[in-house]
């Protein structure tokens, strides 16, 4: 609430030069001063002072190429500096360095990890701001000035523009004979289109769903035909990649037991639910859990049909043995634990591929769901109090 | 507002909306695919469509397997769907062998009759317990339902056109609530709801009867159907 305080002393301070201006015009004496003073204390039980809108402030705030420059020459300066504190090399030092040194230097205990302290480029910072678009006579520099997105209609031209190129030249090949079909598919899920907000990140402009739309067409028109590298460049910056989820598995390497046995751990966990599973790779499907056979320590068949899962789908129900510990939780969340313990170990059993589908049949994520908290004024964490008229 | 760069990756959350709240998962988190068969088809077979698919979701993240989902043939949704309506309390265990003791005594009756009939009726009696009862839901399922609709002060039933999983729901909750009211209490549930899906089997029955019912009155208000907007 700082803003109405600032106008507040604003205005007493005004009145206060005000009223002391009057009095020293008029006459001096102690009794003025005591008017004043009245005046002063009067002012000060007033409520609900009305005080001009300080418009200029709320107009977004425009930072000028020179204030950017300055901040970037900081930066890099405040790079070095932060290298050499840290004894690293101030040539190679990245943004991944200076967060990691960051952290170090300010550890926050804030939960909101964009409230923490940063020190990131200023072009990363400060939002892409516009230059004055037109000269001193009021002529404005592009042509499409006037459209009032000129960023966007002009690189509509340029698309377009290149749409054309393309198919005059395959009219012309045509024309020759020397036609050939598009035989190269691109790589079209490692990648996506820009999104809407990205866009208008990149132009600075602010950008309708349609005319973002008509834009992607007419890029997914260009990608159809084929077209030599500089229009595959001009297509590629608009392109974002995408991760490819199951590179990120951890595969446990696997050890070996005395006898020569192979053999694979790993954790699992649900709800509070802990457990670890070691998997033998030769067996003949005994599970053993908390040194307790499985068909006793389990009695309800779901929980059971839970642990029978992984090796159901990989086709290999008979042929491993299972030693695993468990704690915490309930029946079901014990299962649930057991059940990812194992599905991990297994993944060093078996194929990319195969841990691929596992990953796709859910066996390989830990499932986040935790019990709701209860909230106050309600009687569970949804449920509400029996709704009274009166 | 300043804006910042938005993290380029599938955690994406600008134009989808966040489907529950409270969801511990993102939005952008798909439903596993359980069934063995559906990775094990060659390459050769799929169709494009199928291909595209394929590698899609090997950029996706996908959920965790919920506890109440195997791999396994035995599997079938509808009977647990059926099973967790019928569960009272979260207790799935006793909900469970409800719905595998119905089971049984469905093939037990249907068993007596087959020994008990002669050559040419036995061709027609079915003794699989999983078909009659998906049958005897299909015949519960009523084609067109009734909506109140608020109008000029005063509540109207029109008919309206009921969409699958509304139509399989409501077969499935005629069936319990007939079966847990109708019943004296020395009877147990399975004994009971097996009578019953026999009875939906060969469309007889008090649930066929309310699925008719449903049917007259949404025939009688035909007049009304024009207050539906959708």
């Amino acid at each position: 609430m700082a803003a109405p305080c600032v106008f507040w002393g604003a205005a007493v301070s005004y009145r206060l030069f005000l009223g002391s201006r009057v009095s020293l015009a008029l006459r001096q004496g102690v009794w003025k001063a005591a008017a004043a003073e009245l005046q002063i204390l009067r002012l000060r039980h007033t409520t609900g002072v009305t005080a001009k809108k300080n418009v200029a402030a709320l107009k977004r705030e425009t930072y000028t190429v020179d204030f950017i420059k300055k901040q970037i020459e900081e930066f890099n300066i405040g790079k070095r500096h932060l290298a050499n504190m840290m004894g690293e090399d101030p040539e190679t030092f990245t943004q991944e360095d200076i967060d990691r040194a960051i952290a170090y230097l300010f550890p926050s205990g804030l939960f909101e990890k964009q409230a923490r302290p940063i020190m990131k480029h200023p072009e990363q910072i400060f939002p892409k701001q516009r230059a004055i678009q037109w000269g001193e006579d009021g002529r404005p520099f592009h042509f499409l000035f006037y459209t009032g997105k000129q960023s966007y209609y002009s690189l509509m031209h340029e698309a377009y523009g290149k749409l054309l190129d393309v198919e005059k030249r395959q009219n012309q090949l045509q024309a020759k004979g020397l036609f050939s079909e598009k035989t190269k598919t691109k790589d079209l899920i490692g990648s996506r289109w820009l999104i809407k907000e990205e866009l208008e990140e990149m132009l600075v402009e602010k950008l309708s769903d349609q005319d973002y739309a008509q834009f992607i067409r007419l890029l997914e028109r260009l990608l159809t035909v084929e077209c030599s590298a500089e229009e595959e460049e001009f297509v590629q910056r608009f392109r974002r990649s995408v991760t490819v989820q199951s590179r990120k598995q951890l595969i446990e390497p696997l050890q070996y037991d005395g006898q020569g046995m192979a053999f694979s751990t790993s954790e699992g966990k649900r709800k509070s639910a802990k457990a670890e599973a070691i998997v033998y790779e030769h067996g003949s499907g005994r599970i053993k859990v908390n040194g307790i056979d499985y068909l006793l320590y389990f009695p309800v068949t779901q929980d059971r049909e839970q642990l029978m899962f992984p090796f159901h789908f990989l086709d290999r129900l008979g042929k491993h043995d299972v030693t695993c510990t468990v704690s915490g939780g309930g029946r079901s969340s014990q299962a649930g634990a057991i059940r990812l313990a194992m599905a991990k170990a297994l993944c060093s059993f078996v194929t990319e591929e195969e841990v691929e589908w596992m990953r796709q049949a859910g066996l390989l994520t830990a499932d986040p769901r935790v019990r709701e908290r209860k909230k106050p004024g309600q009687e569970g964490a949804r449920r509400k109090f029996t709704w009274k008229k009166r | 507002m300043r804006s910042r760069m938005f993290p380029f990756d599938s955690s994406l959350r600008t134009s989808e909306l966040t489907q529950v709240r409270g969801s511990r998962y993102g939005p952008e988190y798909k439903d596993p695919q359980v069934d063995k068969e559906y990775y094990r088809k060659p390459l050769a077979e799929l169709t494009e469509e199928e291909k595209y698919e394929r590698e899609l979701r090997k950029t996706q993240h996908i959920k965790a397997a919920p506890a109440s989902k195997t791999s396994s043939v035995f599997e079938d949704p509808v009977i647990s769907k059926f099973t967790n309506m019928i569960m009272k309390g979260g207790n799935k265990v006793l909900a469970r062998s409800l719905m595998a003791q119905t089971l049984e005594a469905v093939k037990r009756k249907q068993f007596e009759k087959y020994h008990a009939a002669s050559a040419e009726e036995r061709a027609s009696i079915e003794r699989n317990p999983y078909t009659i009862f998906h049958q005897a839901l299909k015949n519960c399922e009523p084609v067109i339902g009734l909506v109140p609709i608020l109008r000029g002060g005063h509540f109207y039933q029109v008919p309206v056109p009921l969409a699958d999983r509304r139509r399989r729901f409501l077969a499935m909750k005629w069936m319990i609530t007939e079966c847990r009211e109708k019943k004296h209490r020395r009877v147990l549930m399975p004994e009971k709801l097996s009578h019953e899906l026999l009875e939906a089997f060969h469309n007889q029955g008090p649930v066929i009867k309310k699925k008719h019912d449903m049917h007259k009155m949404a025939e009688a208000n035909r007049a009304l159907a024009h207050y539906r907007w959708w």
